[in-house]
């Protein structure tokens, strides 16, 4: 009885010895597992994306997706609270300065490889007071987008370079009543308007500050003056839809360019160009593409507006959360995100996917992804929202007529400067 | 006859001690919700107000009164003040008085008035962007159906921008506003029209007046507490206007009210203790003003 026993317990300790390296070895595959983390994305999301990540790494992810536009009150609620909304959170490139300044995210540099830092061109985007404070996940810079079946139906046959051909272009439209109006361009008081005249700045050879953060624009010689004197002259010459000024860029994409009555998209957006090839949302499905940003010299010039993923310093679970975020920003992820709609942020991962053929205008979003630039050298600075809101709300102001160019201008120069003060 | 007295003057005591208790236990579930979710929050958020509460600064020193003297210093927020004041104005002359005439209507539909009052309300049960999403389409330029109904009647709307001008802007979000908090108005002013009884107008018409009269020396003064009600809850809803603001003419000056200029400073430019100054600012007034309705009624109404 005994010896079956002493037998018994031999052949449970060997057993358990030999299943002991199995074990030890999953442990080594995934040492966070068991563990649980929050993650705050906008929607909609990969469906898997929780699922995917629990596969590989053992950490269960509650996911909670909601309108880009809701989160940000939410993140700013919790976070000046001293409370982590989430383990993992979005982080817009223009949120970079207040979030870094308030210091509510952690420090990423060291944690992420330098690799990944430099194949990621746009993570010096979310550098705050030296301090990465976000990994992007999805790309976002501007190109021009057209309805390449109307510039042939109005005989242009090449491809604008220059803002004068891209002018000229729009005008045959026009003119042979192709679309009424032809550049859909939103000057409506909203950040779409913000940012398409940060693009046409950078399209006139220009930046919106210098070195010292000194506004660079009230200048009639300017090119963020030049830019918006630009943008009004479409509006007189009829080529861009009056109703511009009370419209959403969202809304031009999605009802007028998406259904044919706009010919160009200034400050097009890669991301819309899965949903123009869609038929269930565009009635252009094969007429579109994009194309370089046209400049005054004919030398294309972009910025970018990445998303990144971020870790709230107030969180518990950081070890995990960073699991995360490398994981979502690997190369192998972002090529299986891009089924999701998202544009990898991986220099490496944009290329790879072109040469399989599924970029929609890859040509040209490799093009022009090498000239995107940051909008603010040092990253974006904590009166952004200030200065993007003074922008709009002056641009729309100007748009409809109640005050000049030049008071615009100055307008967004001391809304800025006060920002800057305070 | 004294024992007696006494003891009926200690049962007294004791009835009436028994009811405070039960009255002190009825409402202490209310005196801790309000103390807990409402004078608490709005102790801290005075004192807070009073400091400078900016995560984007270190520390959050004492600054007195400056956020409170930087409201009448702010271009912006004056702006913002300015289109509240003209949304309170509207709305409450509008929604009462017009709220007054649908209600007379809706009083005198025998059969069918609850159906009838279910479509009527729907605009207020509706979420409020819900309701702006929709104006937004309806004011849309070039598919809206108000271009569409105008142009049909004859009048030129062909393309017609409605947000160009801020008059015409104002105007349009206080549409959309009224439309949409009319209906609470219907409804209180309809309850009380419902509860005066039939014999008052029977004995008016006895006496010889006209349907004009009777409105005039019986329906309105026996409405009027139910105006009062009306016009506070339609001031204190105009002073929270917001979402038809924000959906149909995003953040422009011309229509952006004060609860925008809150929403911006305190989550866009992360001005915490600013955007407490003028919350506060704003119940002060909405106060204000929602009381001096009710104090001018109960003035008029009381019986003493």
């Amino acid at each position: 009885m005994i010896s079956h026993h002493i037998g018994l317990t031999l052949t449970l300790f060997t057993s358990l010895t030999l299943a002991m390296p199995v074990a030890a070895l999953a442990d080594d595959a995934k040492p966070l597992a068991g563990q649980s983390i929050t993650v705050i994305l906008p929607s909609p999301q990969a469906e898997t994306l929780a699922a995917d990540f629990e596969k590989v790494s053992g950490v269960k992810v509650d996911l909670q997706t909601m309108s880009w536009d809701d989160i940000r009150p939410k993140l700013v609620t919790s976070l000046i609270a001293n409370t982590a909304p989430a383990d993992v959170t979005e982080v817009d490139w223009s949120w970079t300065g207040q979030f870094g300044a308030a210091n509510w995210y952690e420090p990423l540099e060291g944690q992420i490889d330098q690799a990944t830092v430099d194949d990621i061109a746009p993570s010096s985007i979310f550098r705050a007071n030296g301090h990465l404070i976000g990994v992007p996940y999805t790309n976002d810079f501007r190109v021009m987008i057209i309805n390449r079946k109307q510039f042939t139906d109005a005989g242009v046959t090449g491809t604008p370079k220059t803002l004068d051909e891209l002018v000229t272009a729009a005008k045959a439209i026009k003119a042979k009543g192709i679309t009424q109006y032809p550049i859909g361009l939103p000057l409506s008081a909203s950040e779409g308007a913000s940012t398409a005249w940060y693009l046409l700045t950078k399209a006139f050879g220009g930046e919106l500050f210098d070195k010292d953060l000194k506004p660079l624009f009230v200048s009639p010689d300017s090119a963020g003056y030049k830019a918006m004197a630009f943008e009004l002259q479409l509006l007189k010459d009829g080529l861009v839809d009056p109703a511009a000024v009370s419209l959403k860029d969202s809304e031009i994409n999605e009802t007028m360019f998406a259904q044919g009555t706009t010919s160009i998209m200034i400050g097009g957006e890669p991301g819309r160009l899965g949903q123009f090839a869609d038929p269930a949302k565009s009635k252009i499905v094969g007429q579109f593409e994009a194309i370089l940003v046209p400049t005054l010299d004919g030398k294309t010039r972009s910025f970018g507006l990445p998303e990144a993923l971020g870790i709230p310093a107030s969180s518990e679970h950081k070890e995990a959360a960073l699991a995360f975020v490398k994981w979502m920003t690997s190369h192998d992820y972002q090529i299986k995100n891009f089924d999701a709609g998202f544009l990898p942020t991986r220099t490496s991962a944009l290329n790879d996917l072109n040469k399989t053929g599924r970029l929609t205008s890859g040509d040209t979003l490799v093009g022009q992804a090498p000239t995107v630039g940051a909008l603010f050298d040092g990253g974006t600075p904590p009166w952004y929202p200030e200065f993007s809101s003074a922008v709009n709300t002056n641009l729309n102001s100007a748009a409809k007529g109640q005050i000049t160019l030049d008071v615009a201008m100055a307008n967004i120069a001391a809304e800025t400067e006060k920002a800057m003060k305070q | 006859m004294r024992p007696l007295n006494t003891s009926t003057a200690n049962q007294s005591r004791v009835g009436s001690h028994t009811d405070a208790v039960l009255g002190f236990l009825l409402t202490f579930p209310i005196l801790v919700t309000m103390v807990s979710l409402v004078f608490y929050p709005l102790l801290v958020t005075m004192w807070d107000s009073l400091h400078r509460v900016k995560p984007t600064k270190p520390g959050t020193p004492f600054i007195g009164l400056e956020n409170y003297a930087a409201i009448f210093n702010d271009g912006a927020t004056l702006s913002a003040w300015t289109n509240t004041a003209i949304y309170v104005v509207i709305a409450v002359i509008a929604e009462t008085s017009f709220g007054i005439v649908a209600a007379l209507l809706l009083n005198k539909i025998k059969r069918g008035r609850r159906w009838l009052l279910a479509i009527v309300i729907l605009p207020w049960a509706l979420p409020g962007v819900v309701n702006s999403v929709m104006w937004l389409w309806i004011f849309n330029p070039a598919a809206g159906l108000l271009n569409g109904a105008l142009t049909s009647f004859g009048f030129d709307f062909t393309n017609h921008l409605w947000f160009t001008g801020r008059v015409s802007s104002i105007a349009m979000v206080s549409v959309v506003h009224v439309w949409r908090m009319m209906p609470l108005t219907i409804v209180i002013i309809l309850a009380a029209l419902q509860s005066i009884p039939q014999e008052l107008y029977d004995a008016s018409r006895m006496d010889g007046a006209r349907p004009v009269h009777s409105f005039f020396y019986v329906t309105l003064p026996l409405i009027r507490s139910a105006i009062a009600i009306a016009m506070t809850q339609s001031t204190v809803q105009a002073f929270n206007l917001f979402e038809e603001a924000w959906v149909l003419n995003g953040t422009s000056h011309d229509t952006r009210p004060i609860l925008g200029q809150i929403y911006l400073e305190t989550f866009q430019n992360l001005n915490f203790s600013y955007g407490m100054a003028l919350s506060l600012m704003v119940t002060l007034l909405s106060l204000i003003v929602s009381l001096s309705f009710v104090m001018r009624v109960y003035r008029d109404t009381r019986l003493d």
